[in-house]
Order: C-alpha cells, then sequence, then structure tokens
C-alpha cells in the first residue's frame, strides 16, 4: 500500500483483522516455532546479525537494554518444583511478530512503519524520524532504537566488507526491527516475477530458519494452502484474526499452536508450538 | 488484423453490410485498444544537469548508438538479467577493436590497457543511493520483452532513466533520478503494474 492510499483510506487502513483487515494481500508470510525443537543454542539470532547488518553494541549499551538483537532468545525456568539441573531451561525465540493488526503502525506520525500487500509491518527507516513511539506501543518489545552511530565500532575496517549489500544500514535516531528478512523475499519475488511463475512455497527462508540446527522455525505464505505453514497452522488450529478463547479449555493434547498475546488481538503472524513437557 | 480488415471492407455501404460492418468496426477498436495498451506507458518526467564524469577514455556512445546501430543490450548486457546494466569486459571492446579503427587515438589507449592486462577504470555515471532496490531486468521485461516492444528500439526505454545517449560522446546524468521521479513515474503507470509499495525500493 502506497502511502497516498494510506492517507486516503486511513480509517479502512486502521480496521482491524477481524473486520477483514487493511488489504487485497499478494501473500501473508508467517512462521511457525515448534519450541519442543528450539534448543536455545542462539544459531538464529547470530544468523540475524549477519544477514542484516545487525550493530554489536557492547557490554555497557547491552546492559541500559540498548542491544539491537532483532531476534532474541527469551529463556524461562518454568519447572519451579525441580533443583537445577533437573529444572530445564525452556526457551521461546522472541522476534517482530508482524502483526496484522500492528499497534505499531497507526501511533507512527510519519507513517514509516505501515503494512505492505505481503502482511508485513514494514519500517522504512528513511522516512523515520525516531519518535519512537511505535516501539513504546509494541506489546513484544521487539523493536530496537539507534541510540548511537554505530558504524564504525561495529564494523570497523575492513569488516565493512562483510556488510550485506542487499539491507541498508542504519543509522543513528533511526528504529529498526525484524523484516522477515524482507531482502530475501524480494529477491524471490523477483526470480519468480523474471520466470513467469507464483512464487513456491520453501523457497523463501529467513535466515533464522536457515541456521536453525533442529529446523525449529518453518517460514511460508499462509495464503497458499499447500504451504507447510499453512498446514501447521490448520493442524494446531490456529487462525488468522481468530482469538482462541477456546485454548485454555483444550483439553487435546495434540493443539499446541498459540500465538502470543492473541488476547491483545494484534494477530501476529507467528505461531509457536508448546513445548511438550512430561507430567510428573 | 486491421490490414485484413480493411480489405473485407471495401467501403461497403452500412446498410447493405451492416453485421459485417459493426464486426469490422468492433474489430478495429478493439485492435486499436489493444495497440493504445502495448505502448501505453507513461515516461518518467523530469530533467536534472549532471556534471561531467571524466572517464579513462572519452567513450563516444553516438558513434557506437547512432552511426554504427549497436543495440544497448549488446554493450551493457547484464540489464536484461540483473539488476544492474553493467559496463562491458574490455575483452568485448577488443572482439571488435582488434580490427575496427585501430589507428584512432582512442582506440590505441584501450589496445594499451588490454595489452597491459588492466581494465579501464570507468566512472559511475547513474547511481541510486545504497538504500534503493532497482532492477534492470523487472523494468526491461515489463516496458519491452513483456509488451513485445522491438527489441531494435530498446534504447527508447532506455532513455526513459539515461536520456538521451544516442547523442553522447560520454554518458551524462541527465535524468533526476530520485525518489519523485521513480515515484511519479509509478503512479501514472500503475495499470502496467508498477508497485507502489514502499518496501519494494526502500531496503
Amino acid at each position: 500500500m502506497s502511502l497516498d492510499n494510506i492517507l486516503n483510506h486511513w480509517s479502512d487502513y486502521r480496521k482491524g483483522s477481524e473486520e477483514g483487515g487493511h488489504h487485497d494481500y499478494e501473500h501473508r508470510w508467517a512462521m511457525a516455532i515448534n519450541l519442543d525443537l528450539c534448543i536455545g543454542c542462539n544459531a538464529c539470532s547470530t544468523a540475524c546479525y549477519a544477514e542484516n547488518n545487525l550493530a554489536v553494541v557492547g557490554k555497557e549499551k547491552f546492559e541500559k537494554g540498548q542491544a539491537m538483537h532483532w531476534m532474541r532468545i527469551e529463556r524461562y525456568w518454568d519447572q519451579q518444583e525441580l533443583e537445577h539441573p533437573e529444572q530445564g531451561a525452556s526457551f521461546l525465540p522472541m522476534m517482530c511478530q508482524q502483526c496484522g493488526a500492528a499497534t505499531c503502525e497507526p501511533v507512527c506520525p510519519v507513517a514509516a512503519t505501515y503494512h505492505t500487500p505481503d502482511g508485513l509491518n514494514a519500517q522504512v527507516y528513511n522516512r523515520c524520524i525516531g519518535s519512537r513511539y511505535c516501539s513504546n506501543n509494541c506489546p513484544f518489545r521487539v523493536r530496537y532504537f539507534n541510540f548511537y552511530s554505530y558504524y564504525e565500532s561495529s564494523w570497523p575496517e575492513p569488516m565493512e566488507q562483510q556488510l550485506n549489500p542487499d539491507i541498508s544500514v542504519r543509522d543513528k535516531g533511526v528504529m529498526e526491527k525484524c523484516t522477515f528478512c524482507v531482502q530475501r523475499i524480494r529477491t524471490v519475488k523477483d526470480k519468480a516475477f523474471m520466470e513467469d511463475r507464483p512464487v513456491q512455497d520453501g523457497e523463501v527462508v529467513p535466515a533464522c530458519a536457515q541456521a536453525c540446527p533442529t529446523s525449529a522455525i518453518v517460514f511460508g505464505d499462509t495464503m497458499d494452502e499447500g504451504s507447510v505453514v499453512s498446514k501447521l497452522w490448520k493442524k494446531h488450529q490456529v487462525e488468522r484474526g481468530v482469538y482462541q478463547k477456546t485454548k485454555l479449555a483444550k483439553k487435546d493434547a495434540d493443539l499446541r499452536g498459540y500465538r502470543i498475546f492473541e488476547e491483545l488481538n494484534v494477530d501476529p503472524s507467528v505461531m509457536y508450538l508448546e513445548r511438550v513437557r512430561e507430567d510428573i | 488484423m486491421v490490414v485484413k480488415n480493411r480489405l473485407i471492407n471495401p467501403g461497403a455501404g452500412f446498410a447493405r453490410t451492416g453485421l459485417a460492418g459493426m464486426v469490422f468496426l468492433v474489430m478495429l477498436l478493439m485492435s486499436s485498444m489493444a495497440m493504445a495498451v502495448k505502448y501505453d506507458v507513461v515516461p518518467p518526467s523530469g530533467t536534472h544537469t549532471g556534471e561531467d564524469v571524466p572517464q579513462p577514455i572519452e567513450f563516444p556512445h553516438d558513434i557506437h548508438v547512432k552511426d554504427n546501430d549497436i543495440n544497448c543490450m549488446y554493450c551493457h548486457t547484464y540489464a536484461r538479467r540483473s539488476k544492474v546494466a553493467g559496463i562491458p569486459p574490455t575483452s568485448k571492446c577488443m572482439g571488435c577493436h582488434k580490427v575496427i579503427a585501430t589507428d584512432k587515438p582512442r582506440i590505441q589507449q584501450l589496445t594499451k590497457y588490454w595489452e597491459d592486462k588492466e581494465s579501464p577504470p570507468w566512472k559511475k555515471v547513474h547511481d541510486v543511493p545504497d538504500f534503493v532496490h532497482f532492477t534492470h531486468e523487472k523494468h526491461l521485461k515489463t516496458l519491452a520483452f513483456d509488451r513485445e516492444f522491438p527489441v531494435e528500439d530498446v534504447k527508447e526505454i532506455c532513455a526513459f532513466c539515461h536520456g538521451d545517449v544516442e547523442n553522447m560522446t560520454v554518458a551524462n546524468k541527465v535524468k533526476p533520478l530520485n525518489m519523485g521521479f521513480c515515484v511519479n513515474c509509478h503512479i501514472a503507470n500503475k495499470d502496467l503494474g508498477a508497485p507502489g509499495d514502499c518496501w519494494k525500493c526502500h531496503k
């Protein structure tokens, strides 16, 4: 959707996903993350740093919460009744959930963040003025702000040679976040366009999914009925725009799918599959 | 199709060949519409006065394009299959200039580069910022190949953004190539499928 379109159809644009959402979508990229397979190795996070030119901020700034990891592994110690090492940590990879009804979008004063026809929550760095409203309105805390210019410190010569040319290096005062590796999506779509064919399932692989040693992360298009992601979403009865109120009452142990903060009705595009624990 | 229709309807009165005439008119209208759709690209507007970019060899585009009628894509061969149009390797120049015009000073300059096994350090003239995703191949596919635009006239398509290179010696930037230039053309050619999404170009 162009900016022109956004401004002319602002109320339509802000229509909630339960009313059909904003767009005629071309794709709706989505993920399924199997937490049972996640071993918390941080390979996804590392791959993201390499792919997306993420700045390395250093220990002090990390402690202040200024780290720039678009993909972070959250660690929870949930079996409180057990002692370490029997008490197992559980891990949850957390990145931008590319919400269908994103809370970050309406608060941006300059429409730097908006919804694309691909169902992605876009961030246009050139438009961003660094108001940080979006970050403060994000329930997932997955937007990261460039408080400093990290170019010199992160990539001292000749390290700048390893930067990915398909994505810009963000400078001071700009908000950034996971893009579902939009540069890879773009490359695949360009290729499909040149070959006059639709994008195939499994063609777009984001850096995190590619690096995951246990293949916990599956990426695909939920508009494509035959895609692996669609099938997983369907299998676990997770549906776009529908809040699974019945989830807690669910007795079926096979239905492990859930989306984080579903009750906020932000319609996230990432489905997590609960970890299976033995009942003790 | 138009010519054929003209032959079967040589000035016949509407009353006598009413149906045939109607069919002819409809077909004429349709074919003219098809023609209109086929070449209905609104070229981008805007001018720019670029600074002269001195090149290692004063390459004469005019002699190659105007006098010898060489297609742009003969040398800038990557335009139709990649993001960048590319500068031809020296071997491509030498393919012809081993035998053609070897007495000219510019060719002798080129031959010296070739014999020294060096590339002439060509300077980039048309450049978009690093945060812009621009692909030559998609533009050429949409504007030329998908519309069955005669490939020998492709320089008219190239001229949309590169200006009248045909009459230049070394290329000079004569179009602004800024966001307004791109966006206005994309809005004007929406029907051809020009995307209006920010993330199509901004990266």
